[in-house]
């Protein structure tokens, strides 16, 4: 065990994390989610093309892997002339993944909630847009988060996949240091370690917010 | 309390690289054991009687698939597959990415790496190498008409792509070049050919292959280094009686001309020296 080493590269590892992974991360999720609640609606419309149409995104998007998709965006599009740089190409994957997986927890967040209020809001005299978004999709969001935050900490790992494509973060950072010092167990382990402390911090955020939304109830 | 959670993640941590530590170590052992089973006994092999060689499997021509999909054939390969047969082994092939390749040989997944692993100082204090088996130089290569590059100097503030942990990752830095990591050579033509990088710095035998395959490629070459690079077998620095099997293999390869028999058929010329 080489501890000079593993102290001299845990900062610079993290350090990526914070400045790579997690704003990678977010803003992929934050783009994916408005992604996602446009396909969950598209799959939960009564016409037959639009449902259809969120069905067959979801199939693509949960069919196919998630390295293979950042493979399309970046080394793919150029052959058709659109050369896009590793960031927004990361960025692009990750949301057009997270949009597949997240619109199936919303689907079914939406589905949770009771006929009885959709039908409340309509003896009011709501109209079917003021009710989804007035009655409805607050308590679907309740019930969403759980699985959205695992969602969510699947992509801050899945985000490593992201050294693939020229985008640093803590993992390329690993591979980095390990390519010097060719010690590649230490640093894969660290980075591991960076991982599991970043997750660990966001799933504190999340029971925060679960204990918050919980008001809802 | 914030002290105890510190020390208790501290610890947790602690525990865990250990006991990573311990099962790599432990590999060792274990291969030893098998390794005495049949064929070979005194080589420490990963499986008794089966010489486990890592390559690529996509670096053209020395460790390729026919026709991309068929067999998995190349000068490598096929050196690899003689020395096996020399020393009475069964030769298995594990393809890997070149990045995890070290990696793996650490980890005891296999005896011996055929990928034209060149020989550098930093390598020989970590591991064994076997005699030489390719002599090649290494080169520049640019998009054709690219005039800002005419030699390594020149690489200074560009931007070059290649494999974390290849000596020309290492040559590239100290050009100066600001240096993006890719998997292989296939996605730092990529890069060139879709002008996101300026050069990649490779094996000339590499590019003469790629540019034989692909005909007018629209790249060329900018600068060829002075000095040749040697590449061999690398095997695990505990394993010396392996490598010098393999060197015995290779010297009697050498004599009966069947290295430059395959070196003439991938290349035209005689690269084993």
């Amino acid at each position: 065990m080489d501890w000079d080493l593993f102290s001299a590269s845990f900062w610079p590892i993290l350090r990526e994390g914070v400045r790579g992974t997690i704003p990678l991360a977010l803003a992929s999720f934050a783009i994916g989610l408005v992604l996602a609640l446009g396909i969950a609606l598209l799959r939960l419309s009564a016409t037959p093309v639009l449902s259809w149409l969120g069905r067959a995104y979801v199939s693509v998007i949960r069919g196919t892997p998630l390295l293979v998709q950042l493979f399309v965006v970046f080394y793919g599009m150029p052959s058709v002339g659109i050369v896009i740089d590793p960031w927004p190409s990361a960025i692009i994957a990750f949301s057009l993944n997270v949009g597949g997986y997240a619109a199936e927890v919303i689907r079914a967040a939406i589905l949770s909630v009771p006929t009885g209020q959709w039908e409340a809001a309509y003896t009011i005299g709501m109209p079917r847009a003021k009710a989804l978004r007035r009655i409805v999709l607050p308590q679907a969001a309740r019930v969403s988060v759980p699985p959205l935050s695992n969602t969510f900490i699947s992509l801050v790992k899945d985000t490593s996949l992201a050294s693939l494509i020229l985008v640093t973060e803590a993992f390329r950072q690993a591979q980095n240091i390990a390519a010097f010092s060719s010690e590649f167990m230490l640093l894969y382990v660290e980075a591991a370690l960076v991982y599991w402390l970043m997750c660990t911090v966001l799933s504190i955020g999340q029971d925060r917010l679960e204990r918050r939304l919980e008001r809802y109830v | 309390m914030r002290r105890t959670r510190v020390l208790a993640t501290a610890l947790t941590a602690v525990s865990l690289v250990l006991a990573l530590g311990a099962c790599s170590s432990g590999s060792d052992d274990a291969a030893g054991a098998g390794g005495s089973a049949t064929g070979g006994s005194d080589l420490g092999l990963v499986t008794g009687g089966t010489l486990t060689v890592a390559t690529e499997g996509t670096y053209r021509p020395f460790s390729y698939h026919e026709d991309g999909s068929g067999t998995l054939v190349g000068y490598d390969v096929e050196v690899a597959q003689a020395v096996g047969a020399k020393l009475g082994l069964k030769v298995a092939f594990e393809e890997t990415q070149w990045d995890a390749i070290f990696a793996g040989l650490d980890a005891g997944r296999f005896d011996t790496i055929a990928n034209q692993v060149s020989i550098t100082d930093e390598r020989k204090a970590k591991y064994l190498f076997s005699a030489p088996y390719t002599t090649s130089h290494g080169v520049v290569i640019v998009k054709d008409g690219d005039t800002s590059i005419t030699s390594f100097a020149d690489l200074q503030g560009k931007t070059t792509a290649q494999s974390l942990t290849s000596n020309w990752y290492q040559l590239a830095q100290e050009s100066g070049a600001k240096v993006e990591p890719v998997e292989g050579w296939a996605q730092a033509v990529a890069l060139l050919e879709q002008g996101r990088i300026d050069a990649t710095i490779n094996d000339s035998l590499t590019y003469l292959d790629y540019v034989k395959e692909h005909g007018p490629s629209g790249l060329a070459v900018a600068a060829t280094t002075d000095d040749s690079s040697q590449s061999a077998f690398v095997v695990g620095k505990k394993r010396q009686a392996l490598a010098t099997a393999i060197d015995g293999a290779l010297a009697d390869l050498a004599a009966d001309g069947t290295l430059a028999a395959l070196s003439e058929k991938y290349f035209g010329e005689d690269v084993s020296k």
